[in-house]
């Protein structure tokens, strides 16, 4: 009886590598270091899997996100996908919207890239506090609305919202410009110390900061522009 | 297309033999993809631009392409890309009916245009595809796609190629794109759902631009479309079934298979065991989602020990009346008077023969689509689900099916359709929708009963206001009924109560899919008459 396998035995069968075995090896492992940055930064900050938001914990927050990932070489693309990744619940146990849009601004920030785009658009949930102290010379340009705390604390930076922001937007900037194409929600600029906020929609609300007693509304410092025309600041309104 | 080329066209003089080589070269091909169970390669006649097409598995190459490739490489190399292409297709991406139709899935979410995701997922195939070969043999495929004409997403595609297989293809820019597709584990599997959506997310604009230049022109894929022609009717119906299975809801599945409708029509067009929708039918996705979701279950149906004589027998005592005939009288029963009241006739129905021969009776299907229920055409429902699975096994065993769907009965909301093996009326009617209240037309009900006593299928939530009028019904009717409740609630409990001493009747829960195929159709305690 001839052996039903002979005509393999002349078969030449091993699997090369070729170049997309190395690429997505290399990409896998540098995800899997965001990855568990954010996980370890998450038990870290997160108790009881709640969050509030404080300026001391978010600056808490964003050190222990700074420290996670000292030293890690990515490039804009894997923000991207960690993004993707943050968006699929199935691939990551937990996602808290602030730590989240927290490690994603540090990730942007530290990144070797200066202009780097992130397309909000394609995710189905929204992470918050994207552009957060935004150094000078870095563009962030996110296609897309963003949730809230778009732009807090920018620190030089220029961050460009191809959609609409939500509240707090630029909420204690120092200085730097954010242009949101669309709308943005409550409190716009609230505490904000400086820089330039543009938006071509509407505004809900401009954060508000009162002295003493005066009885007077002033913002901090700062310009926010709305249609290209100055909103604040004004002359003083009596309230 | 066969035969020999009358001579070389370079003009050496030597007679090409193209079958024997087209032979020759898938040989090779074939002991390099480890033998696929494929048959032999045949030449066509077709395009200069499109090189080949798979129509049910068999290969087809286009001669005038490769005599126009074979100017700057050996005919031989361009068939055995070709070649090599369209095996990988058959062996690793689309592999088969439900992987395409699951990847054009998620790129048509990306996308949300059906001719963009039909680009992306034709794309991505054919990305997966040659990449295969890449990894697993020696191949002419670079040299070929080196001398292939290019539109602009093809030069993207073919960036992609040069950084994802190391090879020079002659093309410059595209670096965006390119790096960012490279990252895509292509020969991932298991993570091809993800891979596209992320394909299809970055190609996306370039899609558009392309499509906008051509204006909406079908311009063909050099190497060949991904038509469903590739694919068998069986792998057709087979795959649909598996897509049904997995879709979570209906419109989820119509979202796919209403862009391919012509190719589904003519894969389930009626065969010979009289399966599919029925000629001259345009496709209701709604309909074919339950059609071959029902198809997955196999719900067992009781037989019947009767055979009818033909016969009247008398069955039973009436009170006579003056007008009735004298002959009927039952002088036993009657004291030997003649009186209303005392007078007893018989009344006469067919007989029956309880012999060896077994059968399933007609069925007469009655569901419930008011406004508790669930809409089948927006969420699975268990009741449509459940009804199908039921009509499905009547029809199997050469039963009819009768459907009565009602809401509010008493102002129109109800659909009859009479006996009839007709699968798509059957699922058109089971799947129409009223919404609004629960009433029932005994009357209706009535008027699809028949002497050789139909089984009847119930599925209703129950919450029926005249369900007492039902109950009685059931009572004093002899047909095996199968009552089918979908939740639980006191007219659940109520009719249960009532329908406890009846050996005829059936009682079902269904909370989920899972319940369905515990259901036992035209069950009986024992059987009556015996």
């Amino acid at each position: 009886m001839k052996n039903p396998f002979q005509d393999f035995r002349s078969v030449q069968y091993r699997k090369r590598e070729i170049p997309l075995d190395r690429i997505v090896r290399e990409k896998e492992e540098t995800l899997e270091l965001l990855v568990q940055g954010y996980l370890q930064l998450v038990e870290e900050e997160v108790r009881d899997l709640v969050w509030l938001v404080e300026e001391s914990k978010v600056e808490k927050a964003y050190n222990a996100a700074i420290k996670r990932i000292d030293g890690s070489q990515y490039d804009p693309d894997d923000i991207d996908e960690f993004c993707a990744l943050l968006d699929s619940s199935d691939k990551l146990p937990y996602l808290i919207s602030g730590p989240a849009g927290i490690y994603i601004s540090a990730l942007v920030n530290c990144a070797r890239e200066d202009h780097i785009v992130l397309s909000p658009k394609d995710y189905e949930r929204s992470f918050h506090f994207l552009g957060y102290k935004l150094p000078e010379g870095k563009t962030l340009v996110l296609q897309g609305d963003v949730g809230d705390f778009a732009g807090s604390g920018l620190f030089g930076g220029r961050l460009i919202v191809e959609g609409s922001a939500g509240n707090w937007c630029g909420a204690g900037m120092m200085k730097g410009e954010i242009r949101v194409a669309n709308n943005t929600g409550q409190n716009t600029g609230e505490w904000m110390r400086g820089g330039e906020i543009h938006v071509d929609g509407t505004i809900q609300s401009v954060g508000t900061k009162f002295y003493g007693n005066t009885g007077y509304r002033v913002l901090f410092g700062g310009k926010i522009y709305q249609k290209g025309k100055l909103l604040v600041p004004r002359a003083l309104v009596k309230e | 297309m066969t035969g020999r080329c009358p001579e070389d066209e370079k003009g050496t003089g030597v007679r090409k033999d193209w079958d024997a080589l087209l032979r020759e070269v898938w040989a090779k091909v074939r002991e390099g993809h480890l033998f696929p169970e494929l048959p032999q390669p045949e030449w066509s006649d077709g395009q200069e631009r499109v090189a080949l097409e798979i129509k049910d598995k068999k290969i087809a190459l286009s001669r005038p392409f490769v005599e126009r490739m074979s100017e700057n490489m050996a005919e031989a190399e361009v068939m055995e890309g070709l070649l090599d292409h369209a095996v990988s297709h058959h062996l690793s991406c689309p592999w088969d009916f439900p992987t395409h139709m699951r990847l054009y899935g998620e790129a048509k979410k990306t996308l949300k245009e059906p001719r963009l995701a039909q680009l992306a997922t034709d794309y991505f195939m054919d990305v997966v595809a040659d990449t295969y070969v890449m990894r697993q043999r020696e191949t002419p495929l670079p040299k070929l796609y080196e001398q292939l004409q290019r539109d602009r997403v093809d030069e993207a595609i073919h960036a992609l190629y040069q950084r994802i297989w190391g090879v020079d293809l002659g093309i410059e820019g595209h670096e965006t794109i390119s790096r960012r597709l490279s990252r895509i584990p292509y020969l991932d599997r298991q993570r091809w759902t993800d891979s596209i959506r992320r394909f299809s997310k970055v190609l996306h604009s370039l899609l558009v631009e392309e499509e906008e230049e051509q204006d909406g022109a079908d311009e063909d894929n050099p190497m060949g479309n991904h038509d469903l022609q590739q694919y068998s009717a069986q792998e057709v119906e087979s795959g649909l079934q598996d897509l049904a299975r997995e879709a979570a809801s209906p419109a989820e599945f119509k979202e796919i298979v209403e862009d391919f409708e012509e190719e589904i029509l003519e894969a389930t067009e009626p065969n010979e065991e009289g399966m599919g929708l029925g000629p001259g039918r345009s496709l209701d996705a709604d309909v074919l989602y339950y059609m071959k979701l029902a198809e997955n279950y196999a719900l067992p149906v009781c037989t019947m020990p009767t055979r009818k004589s033909g016969s009247l027998y008398p069955h039973h005592h009436a009170p006579w009346e003056v007008g009735m005939p004298y002959r009927e009288i039952d002088p036993w029963t009657s004291f030997g008077k003649i009186m209303p009241g005392i007078t007893q006739i018989w009344k006469r129905r067919e007989g029956d023969i309880f012999g060896e021969e077994e059968d399933v009776p007609d069925c007469l299907i009655m569901i419930d689509s008011s406004g508790s229920m669930p809409n089948p055409k927006r969420h699975l429902s268990y009741a449509v689900l459940g009804a199908a699975c039921a009509a499905e096994a009547y029809l199997r065993r050469d039963a009819r099916v009768a459907v009565y769907n009602f809401s509010d009965a008493h102002v129109g909301g109800r659909r009859n359709l009479n006996y009839t093996d007709h699968r798509f009326d059957i699922y058109s009617s089971l799947c129409h929708y009223f919404g609004g209240g629960t009433r029932l037309q005994i009357e209706d009900i009535e008027a699809l009963q028949r002497d050789d006593v139909p089984d009847i299928f119930l599925i209703t939530d129950m919450q029926i206001t005249n369900l007492a009028a039902l109950i009685e019904l059931f009572k004093e009717r002899a047909n095996r009924v199968t009552a089918v409740h979908i939740g639980d609630n006191d007219s659940v409990r109520t009719f249960r109560r009532s329908m406890a001493p009846r050996k005829n009747v059936s009682i079902f829960a269904v909370e989920d899919k899972q319940s369905i195929p515990a259901i036992v159709l035209g069950k009986v305690k024992e059987y009556l008459y015996s």
